[in-house]
C-alpha cells in the first residue's frame, strides 16, 4: 500500500504534468479548455504538496513512529517546537520542503502573471520541470517510508522477532546539536533560498533560448528574495556554529557552509549584472543570465555536498544517496547553460560596441562580477578537488596544512580588490572620473604599502599556529601580508558608501530614494561583516581549558593571564515535556507511605544530594551515607567502596539498591528507620535516565583582575544521539564577547575554556544591515509590471 | 568589447593557473593517505573499522583499555588536537604504552560512528577490553584535561 503522503506526491506530479502539457500545447495551438486548466492544476499541485507537508508535521507532532523518518528524527519527549523542526532535520524532509516551496513559487507566478506572456509561460515550464524532478527525488527517499520497510526491521520480521505491524514505542531522537532555536530556523531559511532560486534560473534560461523581454524584472525580484533567504540561512548557520558548536567563531570554511556560500556569491554577481542589464539590454546580455543559471546549478551542487558522503562535515546528521539523480540534473543544466550561452555569444559577435577604453562603468562593473566569480571559484575548487582526488585516485588530501588557510590566503587579495571596486563603483561619476581614478590609485598605493607593515601578529595567516611552518612558500608569501592592508580599501569603501548615501538622501522622489538607501545599507553591511570577521579572527584570546572542582563553588578560581572564573551554581535538568520522573524510579514519599510494598526489595530513587557523611569502616573501606531529596521526601542511601564517594550537595543522582528497615549503623551510631543499600555501580550521576535529553548547566562569573567582566550560563546537552555544547556568550557594548565553553561534568570537575572574542557584534550588525537593505530595495517595486 | 574580452581571458588564465597550482600543491604537500595513520599526531593507530575487532583481541591479551579516536580530514580542530593533546609527551607516552588505539575516519567508518553515537570530530571513546564504554570525551580538549582521564582509565582497567 502506498502511504498517504506519497499518494499526495504522485497526485501533485500528475497535475503538474497536466499543467506542463497545457503550457507546451499553448506554444503551438490555443485550446481554450486546456488553457483554463493550467493555473488550477498548478494551484492544486501546490495545495497537495502543502497538504503532504502538513501530514508529515502531524506525524511528527503526534510522534507516529510507524514512519521511519519520524522515528529517526524525533522522540515523544521532545518539546513541540523540536517536534515540528524535526520535519526538516533530515534529507527526506528538506527535499519535501524544497519541492513545496518550488511549487508555491510556481503558484505565485501563475497567480501574478496569469500566464499571459510567453515569458511567464515558458518560465513556468522550466519551473514545473524542476518541480517534477524534485518530486521524483523526494519520492526516491520518501519521508513517508514506513519503519517496517527498514532493512534490519524487515530481517527481524522475517525471523519472527518483531510483529508484522511493528511500531516502535519511542523514537531515535533528534541529534542533540539540533536541539536549539537557531537550528529550527536555519534549514527552512536555506531551503526556501534554494527553492526560490528556481524562478530566476528558469527566466534566465528562457531568455537565453528566446530573448524574451522582461526576464530580468521577473528574475531580479526573485533573486533578491533568494539572496535574502540564502544569506540569512548562511548567517543563522554561522550564529549556530558560534553559539552551539563552540567553534569560537562563526565561519570555519566547513565544506557545507562553504557550499551554500558559493551560489550566494554568484547570485550577488547576478544582482550586480542585472542592475546594469536592466538599463541597457546590450550590457551583460550573456553574463547576467549565465550568472543566474550558474547560481541555480551551484545550489544543486550544494545540495549534493550537504548530504553526500564525500564532503562529510558537521552536517553529517544523516546520510543517504540521492546524489546520482541530482548529479544528472546538474549535468543537464550545465550543458544546456553552456550551449545556450555560447549560442548567444556567437549571435552577438556581429554587434560591435563602441570601445571607450577600460575606465567606464560597464567595465568596472564587469571586473566586480568577475571578482564574485573568482571568489566563488576559489571556494568551489577548495571543497571540490580533494573530493575529486579521493574519487579518482583514492587518496585523501588536504588543501593546505590547515584547511582554512587555503581559503583565507586565496580569498584575501580578491576581497581587497572587491572593496576597491566597491569604493570606485558606488561613487562612479563620468564627469569626475579623472579625479576619482586618482583617489583610487592612492588607495591602491596605501593598500600595497600597508601589506608590508610588520606587527606582532596581524597577518593573513596566523604565524604562531603550528600549521604556519608547514605551508608551502607561495602560501607563506600571501600569508605574510599584513591584514592592516584591509583598512585603506575598507575606509575607502565606507567613505564612498557615505557619499552615495548623502546623494540618495538629496533625491526628492521617494522610490529611488528608498532604493538608494537600501543599496547603501547593504554595502555598509559588507564592511561591517568583513570588519567583524577579520578582527575577531585575529584578536581572539583563548585560555587553556581549566578544570574547576564543583566543590569550590562560589570561589574565584584564577585561570591565568589575570582572568578568573567563579562557579555560582550547577544544575541539571531534563529537556522534555513529560514529568521529570525517570522510568523505574519511585517517589520517596511513596516509599514512606507504603513501606510494606518496598522493604526488602530492589528500589530506585532519584533526586538531589542534601547531606553526605563518610565513615571509614575498615582500612581501605569507606561507607558513604548520602541523603537524597526528590522534592517529595528525603531518604538515606548508603554504599561501601574502597574510596569515599564524595558527591557535593545539590548533585543530581539516581540510586538503585535494596531497601532495609530499622538499620542500626555501628559506625555512625544512628538507627535508620528506612535506608537504601546501594553499590557504587548503582549510583548514577545526573538525572541521566530522567529523559533522553539531559542538560547540565553551570552559572558562571568571569573576572579580569578581580573585576567582573561577564556572567551567564554555559550548558552541556547530553543525549543518546550525541552531545552538544552551548557556550556562555556575554556580549558587551564594545563588541567584545566573553565566551566560555563547558564540556560536561567529569569526575566532579567542571571543564571550562574561556575565550575573549572581540568585534563579533560587527558581523551580526552587518548581517542585520544586509537584511534591512535588501528588504528596502525589494519594497520599492512591490508588484511586477503588467506585461 | 575588446577590453571585456581581454579581462575575461586574463581572469580565465588566472583561475586555471590557481586551480592547477593548488591541485599540485595539495598532491605533493598535503597527501594524507598513508597506511599507518602517522599523520594522526605521530601516534600509531590501528586503522579503521577492520582494526576494531583486532584491537579488542590485543586489548584482551594484554588487559589494556581501548581508545577509539574519531577524526576527519576536514576537521581543523582535530589537527590541533592531534599535535597538542594526543601529541603531548605525557599523554602520548601513556597512550602508546598502555592503550590499544584505533582511529576511525568519520567519512569512512560511518557505521561505527553511528553505532557509538558519535556525530562530530574530534571524539574519543574509551572502552575496557570487553568493549564496555568507560568514558566519552567529545571535542578538542586540552592535554591537561585528558591526562587524568587516560591515567585513571588505565589504572581502573589494570586493577580489574
Amino acid at each position: 500500500m502506498i502511504p498517504l503522503g506519497d499518494t499526495l506526491l504522485y497526485a501533485s506530479m500528475a497535475v503538474s504534468v497536466i499543467a506542463l502539457v497545457g503550457l507546451l500545447v499553448r506554444e503551438f495551438k490555443d485550446i481554450e479548455l486546456l488553457n483554463k486548466l493550467i493555473t488550477p492544476a498548478i494551484m492544486l499541485g501546490a495545495g497537495l504538496l502543502t497538504l503532504s507537508y502538513l501530514i508529515l508535521t502531524y506525524y511528527f507532532v503526534y510522534s507516529n513512529f510507524a514512519y521511519d523518518y519520524v522515528w529517526q528524527y524525533s522522540s515523544a519527549d521532545l518539546p513541540l517546537i523540536y517536534k515540528i523542526s524535526g520535519t526538516w532535520a533530515g534529507q527526506q524532509g528538506t527535499y519535501l520542503l524544497w519541492v513545496l516551496v518550488v511549487y508555491l513559487s510556481a503558484a505565485w507566478l501563475a497567480w501574478t502573471t496569469g500566464h499571459r506572456t510567453a515569458l511567464s509561460r515558458r518560465t513556468q515550464v522550466i519551473t514545473l520541470l524542476t518541480g517534477i524532478l524534485l518530486i521524483i527525488i523526494t519520492l526516491v527517499q520518501s519521508p513517508f517510508k514506513l519503519i517496517i520497510q527498514r532493512p534490519e526491521v524487515v530481517d527481524m520480521i522475517a525471523k519472527g522477532t518483531l510483529p508484522l505491524d511493528f511500531v516502535p514505542l519511542e523514537g531515535n531522537g533528534l541529534n542533540a546539536l539540533l536541539v536549539n532555536f537557531w537550528m529550527t530556523v536555519h534549514p527552512p531559511l536555506m531551503f526556501i533560498g534554494y527553492a526560490t532560486m528556481t524562478i530566476p534560473f528558469a527566466a534566465a534560461i528562457v531568455y537565453l533560448l528566446t530573448k524574451e523581454d522582461g526576464w530580468e524584472e521577473l528574475g531580479r525580484q526573485w533573486a533578491r528574495f533568494t539572496w535574502l533567504f540564502l544569506g540569512m540561512g548562511i548567517a543563522v548557520g554561522g550564529v549556530w556554529a558560534y553559539l552551539v558548536l563552540g567553534w569560537g567563531g562563526f565561519w570555519a570554511w566547513d565544506p557545507v557552509e562553504t557550499a551554500s556560500f558559493i551560489p550566494w556569491l554568484t547570485l550577488t554577481g547576478f544582482l550586480h549584472a542585472a542592475a546594469l542589464h536592466r538599463k541597457n539590454k546590450a550590457t551583460f546580455a550573456i553574463a547576467a543570465p549565465i550568472l543566474a543559471a550558474v547560481s541555480f546549478i551551484l545550489v544543486l551542487y550544494a545540495a549534493i555536498v550537504v548530504r553526500s558522503g564525500l564532503f562529510n562535515s558537521v552536517h553529517a546528521f544523516g546520510d543517504s544517496s540521492t546524489g546520482t539523480l541530482l548529479l544528472v540534473f546538474i549535468g543537464i543544466t550545465t550543458i544546456a547553460t553552456i550551449a545556450l550561452g555560447l549560442r548567444r555569444y556567437f549571435e552577438e559577435t556581429g554587434i560591435v560596441e563602441e570601445d571607450r577604453g577600460f575606465w567606464n562603468k560597464t567595465n568596472v562593473f564587469y571586473v566586480t562580477l568577475l571578482l564574485f566569480v573568482v571568489l566563488a571559484f576559489i571556494s568551489f575548487w577548495g571543497i571540490s578537488f580533494p573530493a575529486f582526488i579521493q574519487l579518482s585516485q583514492g587518496l585523501k588530501v588536504g588543501v593546505a596544512s590547515d584547511t582554512k588557510n587555503f581559503f583565507n590566503i586565496w580569498s584575501y587579495p580578491f576581497t581587497i580588490i572587491l572593496l576597491l571596486a566597491l569604493g570606485f563603483c558606488l561613487n562612479y561619476n563620468e564627469k569626475q572620473k579623472e579625479e576619482q581614478k586618482k583617489i583610487l590609485f592612492i588607495v591602491i598605493g596605501l593598500s600595497i604599502i600597508t601589506m608590508f607593515l610588520r606587527t606582532e601578529n596581524f597577518y593573513v595567516l596566523d604565524h604562531s599556529s603550528p600549521f604556519w611552518v608547514r605551508e608551502p612558500p607561495l602560501y607563506k608569501l600571501i600569508g605574510n601580508i599584513s591584514v592592516i592592508s584591509i583598512f585603506p580599501p575598507m575606509i575607502y569603501a565606507a567613505w564612498s558608501t557615505i557619499q552615495r548615501l548623502t546623494d540618495y538622501l538629496r533625491i526628492k522622489s521617494i522610490k529611488p530614494k528608498i532604493k538608494g538607501i537600501g543599496i547603501a545599507i547593504v554595502h555598509f553591511g559588507v564592511i561591517f561583516i568583513l570588519l567583524g570577521a577579520i578582527i575577531s579572527a585575529n584578536f581572539t584570546q583563548s585560555m587553556e581549558t581549566v578544570n574547576i572542582p564543583l566543590a569550590s563553588k562560589g570561589e574565584l578560581e584564577p585561570i591565568g593571564n589575570g582572568y578568573g572564573i567563579k562557579i555560582i551554581d550547577f544544575s541539571t535538568r531534563s529537556l522534555s515535556e513529560t514529568a521529570n520522573i525517570p522510568e523505574g524510579v519511585v517517589k520517596i514519599s511513596e516509599i514512606f507511605n507504603n513501606p510494606e510494598n518496598y522493604v526488602s526489595t530492589d528500589v530506585k530513587i532519584g533526586g538531589k544530594v542534601t547531606n553526605v557523611s563518610i565513615v571509614q569502616s575498615a582500612p581501605g573501606t569507606y561507607s558513604t551515607y548520602i541523603r537524597i531529596d526528590d522534592g517529595t521526601e528525603s531518604l538515606w542511601a548508603a554504599a561501601q567502596a574502597n574510596e569515599p564517594l564524595n558527591y557535593p550537595e545539590g548533585t543530581e543522582l539516581t540510586i538503585g539498591g535494596f531497601l532495609m528497615t530499622n538499620f542500626k549503623s555501628n559506625s555512625t551510631g544512628t538507627t535508620y528507620p528506612l535506608i537504601l543499600f546501594s553499590t557504587p555501580e548503582q549510583i548514577i550521576q545526573g538525572a541521566a535516565s530522567a529523559g533522553k535529553y539531559q542538560v547540565q548547566s553551570v552559572r558562571l562569573e568571569v573576572y579580569q583582575d578581580n573585576n567582573k567582566i561577564g556572567s551567564g550560563v554555559a550548558e552541556y546537552l547530553n543525549s543518546e544521539s550525541g552531545s552538544g555544547t552551548f557556550p556562555l556568550v556575554d556580549s558587551s557594548i564594545t563588541g567584545t564577547d566573553i565566551y566560555v565553553i563547558f564540556q560536561g561534568l567529569g569526575g566532579g570537575t567542571v571543564p571550562l575554556s574561556l575565550k575573549i572574542i572581540p568585534a563579533v557584534n560587527f558581523a551580526w550588525i552587518g548581517i542585520v544591515l544586509f537584511a534591512i537593505g535588501i528588504i528596502l530595495i525589494m519594497a520599492v517595486r512591490s508588484k511586477p509590471k503588467n506585461e | 568589447m575588446r577590453t571585456k574580452k581581454l579581462i575575461s581571458i586574463l581572469v580565465l588564465v588566472l583561475i586555471l593557473s590557481f586551480a592547477y597550482f593548488s591541485y599540485k600543491t595539495a598532491l605533493s604537500n598535503f597527501t594524507l593517505s598513508d597506511k599507518n595513520s602517522s599523520y594522526l599526531g605521530g601516534i600509531k593507530f590501528h586503522r579503521a573499522a577492520a582494526g576494531l575487532e583486532e584491537g579488542f583481541q590485543f586489548a584482551q591479551q594484554d588487559n589494556k583499555p581501548v581508545m577509539m579516536y574519531f577524526w576527519a580530514i576536514w576537521c581543523q580542530y582535530c589537527a590541533r588536537f592531534q599535535t597538542d593533546t594526543l601529541g603531548n609527551t605525557q599523554v602520548k607516552k601513556i597512550l602508546e604504552e598502555d592503550y590499544v588505539l584505533v582511529a576511525m575516519d568519520l567519512d569512512i567508518d560511518r557505521e561505527v560512528a553511528q553505532q557509538y553515537g558519535v556525530s562530530y570530530p574530534p571524539y574519543l571513546v574509551f572502552m575496557d577490553p570487553n568493549g564496555k564504554i568507560l568514558e566519552r570525551v567529545p571535542g578538542a580538549v586540552e592535554a591537561d584535561y585528558l591526562l587524568p582521564i587516560v591515567t585513571k582509565i588505565r589504572d581502573d582497567v589494570r586493577r580489574k
